[in-house]
Formats: structure tokens, sequence, C-alpha cells
């Protein structure tokens, strides 16, 4: 039977899901529905809704036009190149005949010079082919996010203490929405670049580490200061030769600790960021190590690369055990409560749970179970549900689950019991955008009293708080 | 409690014999890689084998070994005793000629050169004699190459000694995260080899430089001493030098040299900052507390550690914290543990509010503390147990202290207030401040320098406090919440009055990064222990009796608007 048998009907064509109260799916339409008809729970939280208007201006094809050419001396662009882009680039420059009219000697000795760079270059893919995809390539393909490189929103992170929500937008600036103030802070610097993951540090009010293709950039973005945008005096700059693009970052559930990861880097790094050093954890195998998460009593942490290997690190001693998934990568996973945790690989549409099963046994043994298959259907209206996972997301309380698929434009909500041992999954909901949004990346409000509740990023730019609510009478 | 100053010098055996053992692995491997021959392998594998086992090697091996067992002393001596106070320039540069490190720069530098004719006899270079026998006539010449590089090595060993113990921080860092030293090894290596050779090349500019406008009168020195005459071209023409190739073999030694000096350094690190497990509850062993105890001191720094990786990892020993002692029923390990932290912390509170109030008479340093006899931290360790100390209240000692003022308040005091006001006269005279004057952020520095301690400690208590929430059966740990709380939000009300202008360490100091990063590491770590209490007890939090003013400082913390 499908694990998709026994779901609510999905609503009609003008009406969008809106909340569930006590196993009651609520819908509105989509024009006038409104979710305060519902509940109020979510009546405090910001609306987010980032339209292409609201993007600061970049330097696109359209309106670099706006700007005049200046013709700078030839000693002047090579330095100029080679302060901002590296010294292989200012090499390029100078050979260029094109750029480079007035130095044909130049020309000819930094055209050699490249020659014999680019045998070393070609000799070092050689050995680290991972190496060759540029930073923003290789963040696209390991986010989690659908289309990271063109959707509104390339990813989301809610501060897990207050109501307060970071949203990075596909012009690279991180804005930051709270219950309470009606002004958005602006995080926006130079270094700030093709920003693949974002972390709210846990017992501090206003530090976000950004995931960028430099390195990380952690900002501290002062609660009551009324600047709406700060400055990069506000933030510190960690990166480390060699570890770029970051494709994710996380704190550790202390605050103490934070580990970056590149796919294009085979270590990891654990930070102390005031200190501003790194350790790297590296071990044999495996290629760039691609996400980590930390297990909520902060004893393990998982990581997975970008082969079919993963590791779960041992938090006292800093010793993994390896594991290998069946087919590809390990695309998503999570953590829950008494450190159970959930993962799926890549392109498989089956959901595994790793467990310690050893307090029946006696033995601290650990094995990988297969508890959803959440192989394709098509539901009785028309759309299909189910493939191959994108993103998966468990509330903090571990009662929902929430999965994002690559070829489908739903959400699909289970619910997650945990008894004597077993985990349960029964059907909750399915969510669906306006029209044609399809999901682009989601997550859970981590302090949410009264249930659980779903933060969506629609590919429309709109953002979507779907609370679920029980009570406990119910 | 005879194991308590045993951990230190038990841990430098250790790492001097790691470090044998690793420098032998080196030289091994020199000798390897020098030997290749490609062509031959078995005799490349015999001949090297042959001068493993030979008596060079063994001559190496003891040799590295004295040069070990003298760097742990080096290395003892610099961390056992907590930095020197040198709070005005003047001091600080009586402080380098200490007899201490004139002897140590003398030690340093027989050992750079004993380690660099070790490895240039490894490496089975032609200079390792000083004398030949002349081509041209019947007497003997000087090599002056073996001259140049045996100064080299001693000109190496005093480099790297005021580089590193003069004009460096000689603090052990503790590393965020432990590993197994193995892995941290593997992990060091790579970075070692590169540093090595890469940091070897600007002493030996400088040396060539020191030989080029100097080198003639050592020359002349040891020719005269061995009656030695000089046949080949002199070492002191740049065009010789370069010509003779003898600055890459020096390179290649120095950066050896280098390598074998920073392995030591990285071992010593690694097996030094090793976290250590103290017990809560013992009869002969030094427990937690008395670590705690020892404050700046090295098992001071262990025992914090400890505490912070107890309080977050080790539910086990967090379980007899909150237990009560059999007979009696009181919460003894955890009094006696609490008292400790508070010491810590409100001891580093107190000389980080001299610091603020620039040296002001300490008697008027914090009134709030005082308004409340019951409640305040300092007060309230004074009575030991349950049993109050009427001689030693603080009310009586007030008595005491001005009866005992008013007598010896005389002509002493007169003379004493005339010097005093001739020496600030004085030092306020342009020149005489500049050596003489007392520098606030060297102060503030050494505080910082030290702060370590006080950061775990913190985040122990803080840990240990939100995990009583959960584990606490007898409500040990919530009597006491008031006073940690109040005596966490003092320190961060003496750390906010850092950050104001005018305080903040001037860039010019040396080192001064790592006193800025200090801060903030301190700024944040008191902030994240504050929230943590806050945020695990925000629901009872109405329940704890706190002083108002403790109060409204919690209240950000509780709304989370404290930045």
């Amino acid at each position: 039977m499908s694990a998709f048998h026994g779901f609510p009907d999905l609503p009609g064509p003008d009406e969008v899901p809106l909340c569930k109260l006590n196993e009651v799916y609520c819908c509105g339409n989509t024009q006038y529905g409104n979710i305060s008809t519902f509940t109020n729970t979510t009546k405090g939280h910001p609306v987010i809704n980032v339209t292409r208007d609201i993007h600061h201006h970049r330097t696109t094809d359209e309106n670099i036009s706006m700007y005049i050419d200046v013709e700078d001396n030839l000693l002047k662009k090579i330095t100029s190149v080679w302060y901002k882009q590296g010294f292989l680039e200012a090499l390029g420059v100078a050979a260029d005949p094109s750029v480079n009219r007035e130095s044909q000697v130049l020309a000819l000795a930094a055209s050699y010079v490249l020659k014999v760079a680019n045998v070393f270059t070609a000799f070092r893919y050689f050995l680290q082919p991972h190496l060759k995809d540029i930073g923003p390539k290789i963040v696209a393909n390991y986010s989690r996010t659908r289309n990271w490189g063109h959707c509104p929103i390339k990813c989301i992170a809610w501060h897990p203490h207050t109501t307060k929500m970071a949203v990075a937008t596909v012009d690279d600036n991180v804005r930051i929405y709270c219950s309470e103030v009606s002004f958005v802070s602006t995080l926006k610097c130079k270094a700030q670049g093709h920003v693949s993951s974002l972390s709210w540090r846990p017992f501090s009010a206003s530090e976000l580490a950004v995931g960028c293709e430099q390195g990380v950039i952690v900002w501290t973005a002062d609660p009551n200061s009324m600047f709406t945008k700060p400055s990069s005096s506000n933030a510190v700059v960690l990166k480390r030769p060699g570890h770029s693009p970051v494709t994710d970052v996380s704190w550790s559930p202390n605050g103490d600790l934070l580990i970056s990861c590149s796919g294009a880097d085979t270590s990891m790094m654990v930070w102390d960021v005031s200190m501003e050093t790194a350790v790297p954890l590296r071990r044999v195998a495996g290629g760039g190590i691609v996400f980590a998460r930390w297990s909520f009593d902060t004893s393990k942490v998982f990581a997975a690369t970008s082969s079919i290997i993963f590791r779960v690190w041992d938090t006292k001693r800093w010793q993994p055990e390896r594991w290998c998934a069946r087919g590809q990568r390990v695309v998503a996973a999570c953590w829950g409560p008494k450190d159970l945790l959930l993962f799926a690989a890549k392109g498989e549409p089956m959901i595994y749970a790793l467990t310690n099963t050893g307090l029946m046994s006696g033995s601290q043994t650990s094995k990988a179970l297969p508890v959803l298959d959440v192989t394709k259907v098509e539901l009785s209206s028309g759309e299909a549900v189910g493939g191959p996972i994108l993103d998966m997301c468990w509330d903090p309380t571990g009662r929902y689950l929430a999965l994002l698929f690559e070829e489908s434009p739903l959400v699909a909500v289970f619910c997650t019991t945990h008894l004597m041992m077993q985990l349960k999954i029964t059907p909750c909901c399915f969510i669906c955008g306006i029209e044609a949004e399809v999901p682009s990346t989601m997550a859970f409000q981590q302090n949410f009293a009264e249930g659980a509740c779903l933060t969506i990023a629609w590919s429309s730019g709109r953002v979507q708080h779907f609370p679920i609510i029980y009570t406990d009478g119910y | 409690m005879d194991t308590k100053s045993e951990i230190f010098p038990q841990r430098l055996i250790i790492a001097v014999l790691w470090n044998i053992g690793l420098q032998t692995f080196l030289a091994i491997v020199l000798v390897f890689v020098i030997q290749i021959d490609l062509l031959h392998p078995v005799t490349w594998v015999t001949s090297t084998l042959n001068d493993i086992f030979g008596w060079k090697m063994a001559l190496n091996i003891v040799l590295l070994g004295l040069v070990s067992f003298f760097q742990a002393y080096v290395y003892g001596s610099y961390y056992i005793i907590p930095l020197p106070k040198y709070f005005t320039r003047f001091s600080m540069f009586l402080n380098m000629f200490s007899v201490q490190n004139v002897m140590f720069s003398i030690l340093y530098a027989l050992s750079g050169y004993f380690t660099m004719g070790l490895y240039s006899s490894l490496a089975k270079s032609n200079y390792n004699i000083l004398k030949k026998k002349c081509v041209h006539y019947d007497a003997q010449c000087l090599v002056e190459q073996s001259l140049f590089l045996q100064f080299g090595g001693m000109w190496m060993g005093l480099y790297y000694f005021l580089n590193i113990h003069i004009f460096g921080t000689t603090m052990l860092m503790f590393p965020h995260i432990y590993q197994d030293k193995f892995q941290q090894i593997k992990l060091a290596i790579n970075n070692i080899l590169s540093m090595g050779f890469k940091n070897s090349v600007i002493p030996v500019v400088y040396y060539c430089l020191f030989y080029y406008l100097w080198g003639n009168k050592p020359r002349s020195v040891v020719s005269e001493v061995y009656s030695l005459y000089l046949e080949d071209p002199p070492l002191d023409n740049l065009l010789n030098l370069t010509s003779s190739g003898i600055w890459i073999g020096l390179w290649f030694y120095t950066s050896l040299f280098f390598v074998s000096v920073y392995t030591m350094r990285t071992i010593f690190n690694i097996i030094l900052t090793e976290p250590m497990k103290f017990p809560i509850e013992s009869k002969n062993s030094l427990m937690l507390h008395n670590a705690l105890a020892l404050r700046t001191e090295f098992n001071g720094y262990l025992g914090a550690q400890d505490l912070r990786i107890m309080s977050m990892t080790d539910p086990s020993r967090r379980q007899i914290i909150f237990t009560l002692s059999q007979p009696g029923g009181h919460p003894r390990n955890w009094n006696n543990l609490l008292e400790q932290c508070l010491n810590i912390i409100n001891g580093f509170s107190k000389e980080l509010d001299a610091v603020n109030t620039d040296g002001k008479p300490a008697e008027t340093e914090n009134p709030k503390l005082r308004s409340n006899g019951n409640m305040s931290p300092t007060t309230a360790f004074n009575y030991s147990g349950k049993i109050r100390n009427m001689a030693a209240s603080p009310k009586f000692q007030e008595i005491r202290d001005q009866n005992r003022n008013k007598i010896e308040d005389s002509l002493s005091n007169m003379v004493k207030n005339e010097i005093n006001n001739l020496i600030q006269k004085l030092c306020q005279k342009p020149g005489f401040s500049y050596l003489f004057g007392e520098l606030t952020d060297t102060k503030l520095k050494y505080l910082l320098m030290q702060s370590q301690p006080v950061m775990w400690t913190c985040e122990g208590l803080a840990c240990i406090a939100a995990a009583s929430l959960q584990e606490d059966k007898f409500g040990v740990v919530q009597n006491d919440l008031p006073i940690v709380i109040s005596t966490l939000i003092n320190l961060k009300q003496n750390l906010d009055k850092l950050t104001k202008p005018g305080l903040v360490p001037r860039r010019h100091i040396l080192n001064d990064t790592l006193a800025i990063k200090m801060k903030t590491a301190l700024i944040s770590s008191v902030k994240r222990s504050i929230y943590k209490i806050a945020i695990t007890f925000s629901k009872y939090i109405h329940e704890i009796p706190l002083e108002p003013d403790i109060q409204i400082a919690l209240q950000p913390f509780l709304m989370c608007k404290e930045a």
C-alpha cells in the first residue's frame, strides 16, 4: 500500500491549505482566504513576500550599460584584477592581446607562465576531479533548495528561541524578519556571494552564520539597533584556503561550535568563532563533505559526503563511524529526539532510520532500516506526489515530518510517533501552492508552543506559515 | 593530595617521550630520502639501514633526547608560572634580560648548534669539520663553510627563542575540540613542514646579512685559536657567498631545525592540552574543585576545561554533583564546586573592575553586592556551612579596620604621600611616562589572556544549572541559582564597560588581536551562559528570588533582545 494512502484530499482549484487544527484540515480561498479565521497562533508572524522589486540592484546585463567604461592603464588594470580575482586571472589579463596592446614582452611572458600554470591545474583536476566545478555550480549541485540559482528565496532559517527568521534571497542579501518589529534588517557585504545556508546561533539573540562562496560570514545583528543595514563591521568572515564554496553551516545546539562544510573540501571545519580558529576533521575516502547535522544533545554529528559514504561523528572523542548508502549520496537527513536519525539518498524514494538498537541486545550496534517508502503515485485529483526526495524536515518535538520531492509540487507532511523504540509514520496532510507555485525550501519554526509550524518558501517568493496545532485534550 | 603537582611533570615526560620518537622518525626519513638511489635500490636500503643502526644515529637520538628534555624544562618553566606582570615599558624591557632568559638563550643557541650539526652529519655533508689539509702548502686550513653553518645553527636557535618566547606569547592554547594524538599530529605535520621551509627564509637572509657585516670577526678568532690558515675566498663577500651555494645548505638545515622545533612545540601543545577527567568525589586523588581552586595554574586550566566538558557531556558525573552527602544530607559536592566557580568568576570580575575604574580604590567597587548581605555572592561564602562566624562578619571587620587605620594615620603616611606625589609628577614628564607610565591596556591584556578558565567555568556552571532542571532531584542547585545568576550578570556588566570607547586596548601593542579575540570570546561565552540559564528557566524565572537590579538586567535575556 502506498504511503500516501489515507491523506486528506487536496482542496479544489481555487483553494489552498492554510492550517491543520486538531486533525481538521483547513483550506481557504486563494485570494480571500485568511489564516486568522482559523487560528491566531501565527498572527504575530512576519509576513514575507520576496518579490522582484525589493531586490537590490545587482550588476546584471541590464543595468551595466549605465556605467561608463573607464580606460585604465595596463598596470592598474592588472593589479586591480590581481587584487580582486587572483594571480591567474591577472596573468590572463596580461596575456590577452586585446587588453594588453602596449607591452608585447609582458604578454608573451604571461602567456608562457599561464601555459605552465595550466599544466599544473590540469594535473590537479586529474587528481581531484571534484574541484573542476566552479563555486556556484557546486552549491547548486548540492543544495537542497529547488532551483537554487534562480528561485527568489535561496534558504530560510528560524531562530531557535524567538519568532525571528532569516531569509536569503536571490540577490544574496539576507533579510531578518521579526515578529514584533516591523522593520527588516538587510545583511549584505561584498564577500557575501552565492549564499548556500543560514544558521542562527543558539543561546544568542543576534548571531547568524551565513555560508557563502568565500567562506562563512558570522553576522551580529543587534536586535535593539534601529539600523536596517548593519555594516560589515558587524560581520566576521571565516575563511580557510581550499574550503570554498561553503555548502552548509550549522551551530552546535550549545552554541559553542560551528561546523562548516564545503562540497569541494574533504575536511569539515569545526570553528571556534570568536577566536577565529578552525580544526579540520578529515578521514580517508568520501569526497567533499556536503552537509552536517548536530544531534539535539550535541553528542553526535551526521556528515554527508558527495559520495555514498556518510559518517556519524561522536563528539566526545571526535571519531567517526562510517556508513555507506546503497545507491547515491545522502541528500537530506534530520535528527529527532532520542538520537534517532532519518536520512534519504539521492534519487531514491525511501527514508531510512538509523537507530541505536543496542539497548535491547546489550551491544552498541546501530542499524539503518527503511521506514517509509514514498514511491511516486498519482492522486485522484491528478497531482503526482512522491518520488525522489529533495529535502526533509522534522519538527523539533519529533511529531511531524515534512518532505519535499524532486518531481512533485506538493509538500507532504507525515505524523511520526516514537513508541517502544518503534517509529510509526502516519499520514497528516499535503500542502500545495497557488496555481503553478512549487515549494523551494522549508523549515519548521523552533519555538512554536502550540504544535508545529512549517514555513514554506514558494517559487513565487511567497512565504507561507502552515501551523499544525494540536491540544493535548484532543 | 600528592597528585596535585604531578600532572604537569608527568605530561611533560610523556611529551618528551613522544617527541623523541617523532624526532627519530624524522631523522630516519631524512636519511632515507637523502640516500635515494633509484638505480640501486638494494644498496640504497642497506646503506640506509646501516646508517640508521649506526653510532651516529644513536648519538643523534641521545642528543635529541637531551634537547627535548631541555625544551620540556623551558616549557615547564614558562607555563607553570602565570604570565609575568609587567605594566610599564621599562619593566617589560628589563624582563627581557632576566637571568632565566639569558640562560635559555644560551641553551637555545647550543641546541640550535647541535641540531644543525646533527642534521648536516646525517645528510653526509662535507661541512662538519672546521679543519682540512691545505692544498697549496703544508698546514691546516679553515673550512669556512662549516664555520658559517655552525654559527648559523646558533643564530637560528637564538632567533627562534627571541621570536617565540620573547616577542611571542608563551600561552598554552587549548584547542576547542580534542581529537586523538595521532589524528592531531597527522593534521599538523603538513602545516609543520610547509611552515618550517617557509619561515626559515627570513632568518637565513638576516644571517647572511649579519655574516656579510661581521663575519670576519668570528673567522679571525677561530682561525687564531686553532691556528688555521684561510685558503678559500672569504664568505663575507656577497659574491663568494652566493657562488659557494652554502646558503642553500643553510636554508635546508635551518628548515630541518625549524621543523624539529615546531614538531616539539606541537607535541607539547597536544599532550599538555589533553583534557583530564577529575573525580567529583574521591579520597586520594585531586578532585575537581581542588583543581579549580588552583585558578591560573596549569591544573586550574585542566579543571575548568573538565568542568565544562563534564557539564555538557557527562550525565553520570553530573549526577554525583546533585547527590547529597550520605551522613548529613548536605550537598557537599555542589557546594565545594560552586564555591570555587564563584571564586574564579568573582575574582576575575573584581580585577576587571579594578582595570575599569583605572586603579581607583577597591573599596567602592561593588556597592551593588554589598547592599544585600544575605544574597551577595562575595559574602555568602564567608560563612562556611550553616554556622555564622560572627567574628568574620563584614560589619565587625569594618570596625576593626577603622580602628587600625586611625593608629597608623601619622607621619609615615605623610611621607608616603609626598613620595607618591613626586613620582606622579615625574611620571607626567614625557620621556618618563613613556618608559615608566603604567599601561592600562597591558593590564587589561594580561587579564584577558588569563580569561580562558573563566569562560569554561561560566559555561560549565550554566550547563550544570540548566541540566539541574531535569536531573537534580533534591533541588540542590536551585537553591543557589540566584547567586549563580547574579554573579554572571555582574561579570557581564563589568565586561560591558570594556566595550565603551577609550578603554579598548590600543592597536600598537604586540599580539593585540589575540587580546581582542579573547575579549569577544569571553563576552560571547558569558552571554551564552546567561542565555542558557534564562532560556532554560524562562517559565520559572519569577519564582527565583533575585534582586531587582539583577532582574532588570536579566529581562533582555528573557526576551531575546540582548545582542
